[in-house]
């Protein structure tokens, strides 16, 4: 096998050094209002996602169906990163959590309408308290969650 | 790294060319934003793999932000062909990958498909700008092999494995022998190191 090293010119480290521009504090300071003008928008997506995650999760029966397991992965593991933009940190952890179970569920082809029910409730309850409330309850919250899903990290373990 | 949040030093996206690939409506606002706050002008805005394909045939990109696109990992087939594309010179361009969610099976398709960096979201302004200056860096190595084509993913150089032939052209061959004379003195090291006032 060939193998060939070399090292390309890299155009963009020469831009970034040209004269003008903006101080790092300015730019972190601009982007920062940039996402917070995004905020309302933030949280509409946010509210119809779970009620389209909660769907999905109503018509699963009680085996594993592969396609709609796959189905509810996209709905809940799409959106994840646009919480914090709304001051939602707690909700993007959530929906870790859930994105983690339904790959370990796949990965067994199992399913946990409970383990899923639970995580769906958890998340509107993120939502509509929008994580200002209690910290110490929203961090209960996620520890409870995180220990469902690590339930099914390991096959043995989970089953 | 630790990018100082409050740094009074400047840096220059204007005239960059930036290609963000993001199929969510939401993800895409926030990489918009996080970019022209940046103060970056030129945006190539890709809602998929095609649009993103074109637009590397026809402009010319400094960087490229790219969502690994689902379960499926689009993203990553997107960065494996940008590579052997033969495009240049968007082909070497400095890649960041954003992933909301890797499922188990794609960890090794993430650090294998030629990003120089895979970010996890949520992406912060802080986090996006030191990735940023971080994979811009000059005298990055590419590497190009059947399997492999993108920056090279060793962090760093301990040297070639035991009882193995190293491939890099800076690699040392050869066996080491012992020390021909003992260490030199901390002292002696100090003099070398101590400035001193000479006549011309």
């Amino acid at each position: 096998m060939s193998v060939k090293i070399h090292t390309p010119p890299v155009r963009l480290a020469k831009l970034l050094r040209t004269p003008g521009g903006l101080p790092v504090a300015d730019a972190v300071q601009r982007a920062g209002a940039g996402l917070l003008s995004l905020r309302q928008d933030c949280l509409a997506e946010l509210k119809a996602m779970l009620e389209v995650a909660e769907a999905v999760a109503a018509r699963a029966g009680e085996g594993y169906d592969a396609e709609l397991l796959g189905e509810l992965y996209g709905v809940v593991s799409k959106p994840i990163g646009v919480p914090s933009v709304c001051g939602l940190t707690s909700m993007d952890t959530a929906l870790i959590s859930l994105s983690d179970l339904l790959d370990y569920l796949k990965g067994q082809q199992r399913w946990d309408a409970n383990a899923v029910a639970v995580h769906l409730r958890a998340l509107r309850l993120l939502l509509h308290t929008e994580g200002a409330a209690d910290a110490a309850g929203t961090q209960a919250i996620l520890a409870g969650l995180r220990k469902v899903s690590q339930r099914y990290a390991k096959p043995e373990a989970g089953a | 790294m630790g990018l100082n949040p409050e740094s009074r030093a400047r840096f220059n996206l204007e005239r960059a060319s930036v290609l963000l690939l993001e199929e969510s409506s939401m993800g895409m606002s926030i990489l918009v934003q996080i970019l022209t706050g940046f103060g970056a002008r030129t945006l190539h805005r890709c809602e998929n793999v095609d649009e993103a394909k074109d637009a590397i045939a026809k402009v010319e990109v400094d960087l490229i932000i790219c969502d690994t696109l689902g379960a499926g990992g689009e993203g990553y087939d997107f960065i494996e062909w940008l590579r052997r594309s033969r495009i240049e010179p968007n082909c070497f361009a400095p890649v960041l990958l954003t992933a909301g969610h890797t499922p188990s099976n794609a960890v090794a398709r993430a650090r294998d498909c030629g990003a120089h960096f895979v970010m996890a979201k949520p992406l912060t302004p802080i986090a996006v700008l030191e990735r940023i200056l971080w994979i811009a860096r000059e005298g990055r190595r590419f590497v190009e092999c059947d399997t492999y084509m993108g920056p090279d993913r060793r962090f760093k150089n301990e040297g070639v494995p035991a009882g193995m032939v190293g491939r890099r052209r800076d690699d040392l061959h050869g066996e080491i022998g012992q020390a021909e004379t003992p260490n030199m003195d901390q002292e002696v090291i100090d003099s070398l190191m101590k400035t001193r006032r000479v006549e011309l």
